[in-house]
C-alpha cells in the first residue's frame, strides 16, 4: 500500500477560514460538508481514498484563477479533478488540500466544422464532443474506456488513450490548443485552433502532466470525419503466443487496424458469465477493426484474416452486421466488470512494450500470476502493445492487497525490462509513483522536477503524484542528487 | 573560438562541463545548414554534432527507430525505404534556402527546427514522431527523456519540448522515432486554373472527408492532392476525388514526393527577401493573404501552413486571424519569432532555465534570454 500524505497541522487548522474565502470566491461551489465531501473522497483508483479539506466547483475560467490565486497565496494544495475516472489515482485528493472540480465548467463554446475543430470547457465529457459534432459527420477520435463519464480536462491531464489510438493516436495528437491556469492563477494559452508555430512547444509539456503544472480551463480539439466503413473481425486462437504473434505480423505488414484488442481465456470466461457475448471457446481472442473507405477496407480485412489463419487462428469471422458488431465489442467493454465481480478489488496494470515481446511477455505474466496465486486475466490494446493485465485480490484478506501491488510491481518492472514502459495511458498518480525509478535513472527524474518547478515552484498542485520524492525547487537545482541518497529527508513523502 | 567535434555522448558531457565551468556558450550545430533560421547567436565556441552519427537501432517490424542525433535524415530516410516505412512527417530540408547543399541535415536538426513536411497533416508532425530522446541538459548531466515505444504516459512528454526548441534546451545526442508504412500506392493530381478563394475551399472539402490525403496544397492558380492506397483501392479514392472536385481533377506523373517536398521546402515560393511560414486555422488562409498581399505565396496543409514572401511585418497581421508565423529566412529586422505574452513569455524563460540555467546552449535563439 502506498502510504498517503499526513496533513499538514497548520492548514487544517485553517480549514475553516480556507473554507470562508472560497465561499466567497465561488459563492455557490464549496462543498465542505462531510456528506458532500464523500463523493469526492477518491477516483478509479478505489483501493486508496481520503476525504479532502474543501471541494470547489468553479464556473468559470476567472473562479478557478482566483481559487488558484487564494491557495497559492495561502500555501494550500489542490488537486484537480475531471469526473474522477483516473486508474492510477491521478485525482486523489489531500486531507490538507483544495479537490479543484471541473463538473460545472461543461459546455461546449464552439463547433468549428470550417477549421474541424471544437472549443469546449474542461468539464465536458469525452463523449459530448463527439455528440456535439456527429450530426456534420465528425467525430472526436480518443475514447478512453470512460468516455460517457471522463472529462476533457482529466484526459488533456492524462493524455487518454483508448481502444482506437493505433490509428488515431492519444488525446496529445488530437489536442490543437488550450488556455491553461498556472498555479498562481494566471492565464496563458498555447496552441490555438492552429497547432505548432508558437516557440517550445508547452502543449506538449502540459498534456499528460497530471495535473502537476496547471489546469485546462478551455480546450481545442481537433474532430475527424468518420470514416464511412467499419469492419470489425474476431480471431480465436488456442495459444496465447500464437495470438502475440499474429498481433506483431499484423503490425510488421504494415497494416493500421483502428483497433485491435487482445483477450485471454479467462477474461473470456468471466465476460461470458457476466453477459454472454459468444465468443468462440478459446485461449485467447483478438478484435481487429478496420475502417476507411469500402475498397480499402475490404483490402485490410483479406490481408489480416489470412495473417491470423497463418498465425495459427482456428477460426476468424466477421461481423455480419451492426448487432454482430456490437456483441463482438460487448464483452470486451465489459471486460472490467466482468473481472470485478470475480473478487471484491481488482487492479488493472497499464504497461506498454515493444510489439514483438508480446508472446514472451505473456508467458512469463502467467507464470507469474501461479507464483503468486492470484486472480488475474490479460485484456489490452494489442496493437500498440499496451497491456492491461487485471488482477483480482480480496484487500479483506489480509496481505492480498501487497500481494497484488507487488505482482502489479512486477509486471511493470517486467515491461521495462523488455524496452517498454510502466504506463501506457493510465498514468502515473498514486498507483505507479514508487516504481518511477525502474524506468527513470535520477537525472531522468530530476530533469522532470525541474520542469515541474518551471510551472509550479511551490509544489502546490496535486503534490505527491508521479514523483517518489518530493522535489524542493531549488534554484538552478544545485542539489545534486545522489544515487541511493533520498533527497530531502526531511520533506513528507506519500 | 573553439570548435569541439563530439563522436559519443560522454564527449558531449565533458564538452557541456567546460563550458559551465568557463560559462562559455555554444552554439550547438549538426550540419549546419539552418544556420540562417532563427536569431542570429554568437556564441564563444561551436558543439558540432555532425560526428555523433549513426543508426542505433532499426526494428522494422516494431516500426521503430533509434539513431544518434548527428545522422543525416537521407540515411535514416533510406534505411527505412529499405523496408518501405517512412518518417510520416516527411522532414523537409530547409538547407537550399540557407545557400547549404540539399539532402545534408541532420534529424537532430530537423528535429530542433520543426522541419515539418506536407504529410504531416495525415501522418502527425515531428513532434507525433518523436518517441524518446537522450540529450545533455545545462548541468552537464545526460539523461532521457520519453521512451521507446509508441504508447506511452510515464513522466513528462519531455520530448515534445524538444521538437522546434532550436537546440536552447540543450544538445540532443539520441533520438528515438515512430515510423510509418509506406503506401503501395501514391497518386498525386492537379486541380489547375483556380481562383484562390475556391483552391483553397477545395483543399479544405478534401481535408474534411474521409480521403484521408496526406498532402494538399495549393498554388499558383492550382491545387494539388496527393492520395494514397492500395492498388485495389485508389480508384475508390480517384473516384470520390472526382466528386468533390468541381474542375476534372488530372493525374500528374510527377514522383509523388517531389512535388511536395519541394513544397515543405519553402521553394515554390519566389523571395529574395523575407519568407515567412505561418501557422493558421485553414479556414483563415485567404483573408490572411488578402491582409498580407504577399509577392508570392503557396498553401499547404489544407491551407493551415503559408509559405510566403513579404517584406512587411506579417506577425502583427497573423495574430489578428488566431495565427502565428515565423520567418525562415530573414534578416535582423524583423523577429523571427512572435513575441510572447508578459506571462508566457515569464514561463518559458524559467522553463528554459529548467534545461540551461547558465543560458549555455544556443542562447537568444528564439527570443532574447531563451
Amino acid at each position: 500500500m502506498i502510504a498517503l500524505p499526513e496533513p499538514d497541522p497548520e492548514i487544517l487548522s485553517r480549514g475553516g477560514e480556507i473554507v470562508a474565502a472560497l465561499k466567497r470566491l465561488v459563492p455557490d461551489g464549496v462543498v465542505s460538508e462531510p456528506a458532500g465531501l464523500a463523493a469526492y473522497d477518491g477516483d478509479a483508483l478505489a483501493a486508496y481514498r481520503q476525504t479532502p479539506l474543501v471541494c470547489v466547483l468553479p464556473k468559470s475560467k476567472e473562479e478557478v484563477s482566483a481559487v488558484l490565486a487564494f491557495a497559492h497565496e495561502m500555501g494550500v494544495p489542490i488537486v484537480p479533478r475531471g469526473a474522477g475516472t483516473s486508474l492510477s489515482g491521478g485525482a486523489l485528493p489531500r486531507a490538507d488540500g483544495i479537490l479543484l472540480g471541473f463538473g460545472r465548467m461543461n459546455r461546449i463554446l464552439e463547433l468549428d466544422l470550417e477549421n474541424r475543430c471544437v472549443v469546449a470547457e474542461p468539464g465536458v465529457t469525452n463523449a459530448a464532443i463527439t455528440r456535439a459534432a456527429e450530426g456534420h459527420g465528425f467525430y472526436y477520435a480518443p475514447d478512453p474506456s470512460s468516455q460517457i463519464a471522463c472529462t476533457i480536462g482529466g484526459n488533456i491531464a492524462e493524455n487518454s488513450g483508448g481502444l482506437h489510438c493505433l490509428k488515431y493516436g492519444l488525446t496529445t495528437h488530437n489536442l490543437l490548443g488550450v488556455e491553461f491556469a498556472l498555479p498562481d492563477g494566471e492565464r496563458v494559452r498555447f496552441g490555438g485552433k492552429a497547432p505548432g508555430g508558437d516557440g517550445l512547444d508547452l502543449l506538449g509539456a502540459i498534456t499528460g502532466s497530471e495535473g502537476l503544472l496547471g489546469v485546462v480551463v478551455e480546450a481545442t480539439v481537433r474532430i475527424l470525419p468518420k470514416p464511412p466503413v467499419t469492419r470489425t473481425l474476431l480471431a480465436a486462437f488456442h495459444s496465447v503466443p500464437d495470438t502475440g504473434q499474429c498481433v506483431a505480423n499484423i503490425i510488421a505488414a504494415g497494416i493500421v487496424p483502428a483497433a485491435m484488442e487482445f483477450m485471454d481465456r479467462r477474461c473470456i470466461e468471466a465476460v461470458e458469465m457476466y453477459c454472454a457475448p459468444g465468443y468462440p471457446k478459446s485461449e485467447a481472442i483478438l478484435i481487429i477493426e478496420i475502417d476507411g473507405l469500402a475498397a480499402e477496407v475490404a483490402q485490410g480485412v483479406t490481408q489480416v484474416s489470412e495473417i491470423a489463419r497463418g498465425s495459427g487462428a482456428h477460426e476468424v469471422c466477421e461481423a455480419a452486421d451492426e448487432a454482430e458488431r456490437a456483441r463482438f465489442w460487448k464483452g470486451r467493454k465489459a471486460a472490467f466488470s466482468a473481472m470485478g465481480r470475480l473478487a471484491p478489488d481488482m487492479l488493472c496494470m497499464d504497461g506498454t512494450i515493444p510489439r514483438r515481446a508480446l508472446p514472451a511477455v505473456l508467458a512469463r505474466m502467467a507464470e507469474m500470476a501461479e507464483e503468486y496465486s492470484l486472480g488475474f486475466c490479460n485484456v489490452f490494446h494489442a496493437g500498440d502493445g499496451n497491456l492491461h493485465p487485471l488482477i483480482i485480490f480480496d484487500v479483506m484478506t489480509p496481505g492480498e492487497l501487497e500481494r497484488a501491488e507487488a505482482f502489479g510491481a512486477e509486471i511493470l518492472r517486467l515491461c521495462v525490462g523488455v524496452g517498454g514502459v510502466l504506463t501506457g495511458e493510465h498514468g502515473v498518480g498514486v498507483e505507479k509513483r514508487d516504481l518511477m525509478p525502474e524506468m527513470f535513472s535520477d537525472a531522468d527524474l530530476a530533469q522532470q522536477q525541474r520542469l515541474k518547478c518551471a510551472f509550479d515552484a511551490g509544489g502546490l498542485l496535486n503534490p505527491g503524484k508521479v514523483f517518489p520524492t518530493l522535489s524542493a525547487c531549488i534554484e538552478q537545482g544545485h542539489a545534486h542528487v545522489k544515487r541511493g541518497a533520498m533527497r530531502h529527508a526531511e520533506l513528507p513523502r506519500f | 573560438m573553439a570548435t569541439f567535434r563530439v563522436s559519443s555522448e560522454a564527449d558531449v558531457v565533458e564538452v557541456v562541463r567546460g563550458a559551465r565551468e568557463s560559462r562559455r556558450t555554444l552554439e550547438i550545430v549538426g550540419h549546419g545548414t539552418k544556420r540562417g533560421f532563427g536569431r542570429l547567436v554568437e556564441c564563444d565556441d561551436v558543439l558540432d554534432l555532425s560526428g555523433l552519427s549513426g543508426i542505433v537501432s532499426y526494428e522494422p517490424d516494431e516500426m521503430i527507430m533509434t539513431a544518434r542525433a548527428g545522422t543525416p535524415v537521407a540515411e535514416i530516410e533510406a534505411a527505412l525505404a529499405e523496408h518501405n516505412q517512412r518518417l510520416g512527417f516527411e522532414p523537409a530540408d530547409w538547407g537550399p534556402l540557407f545557400g547549404t547543399p540539399a539532402k545534408s541535415a541532420t534529424i537532430g536538426g530537423v528535429i530542433s527546427a520543426n522541419c515539418d513536411g506536407s504529410a504531416a497533416i495525415r501522418y502527425g508532425r515531428c513532434r507525433d514522431h518523436l518517441l524518446g530522446f537522450r540529450a545533455v541538459n545545462g548541468f552537464g548531466e545526460a539523461y532521457k527523456g520519453g521512451g521507446k515505444v509508441v504508447k506511452n504516459v510515464t513522466g513528462f512528454d519531455l520530448p515534445k519540448l524538444f521538437c522546434g526548441a532550436m537546440g536552447t534546451l540543450g544538445p540532443l545526442t539520441e533520438v528515438t522515432l515512430r515510423a510509418f508504412p509506406r503506401a503501395p500506392i501514391a497518386a498525386v493530381f492537379r486541380i489547375p486554373d483556380l481562383s484562390m478563394e475556391r483552391g483553397l475551399a477545395l483543399l479544405r472539402r478534401v481535408w474534411s472527408s474521409p480521403l484521408e490525403s496526406p498532402s494538399l496544397a495549393f498554388h499558383a492558380s492550382t491545387a494539388l492532392i496527393r492520395l494514397e492506397s492500395f492498388q485495389a483501392a485508389i480508384d475508390e479514392k480517384i473516384a470520390m476525388l472526382r466528386n468533390l472536385s468541381e474542375p476534372e481533377p488530372q493525374r500528374i506523373d510527377d514522383d509523388a514526393d517531389s512535388v511536395f517536398r519541394r513544397i515543405a521546402s519553402g521553394q515554390m515560393v519566389e523571395s529574395e527577401g523575407l519568407l515567412w511560414r505561418i501557422h493558421l486555422p485553414p479556414a483563415n488562409a485567404a483573408a490572411l493573404i488578402g491582409d498580407i498581399q504577399p509577392n508570392s505565396w503557396c498553401a499547404d496543409w489544407a491551407g493551415g501552413l503559408l509559405w510566403l514572401a513579404s517584406d512587411g511585418d506579417a506577425h502583427a497581421i497573423a495574430v489578428t486571424l488566431n495565427s502565428r508565423a515565423i520567418v525562415v529566412r530573414g534578416d535582423s529586422s524583423i523577429p523571427p519569432f512572435a513575441p510572447e505574452d508578459r506571462v508566457r513569455a515569464q514561463l518559458t524563460k524559467r522553463v528554459k532555465a529548467a534545461f540551461d540555467p547558465l543560458q549555455l546552449f544556443n542562447p537568444g535563439r528564439i527570443w532574447e534570454g531563451v
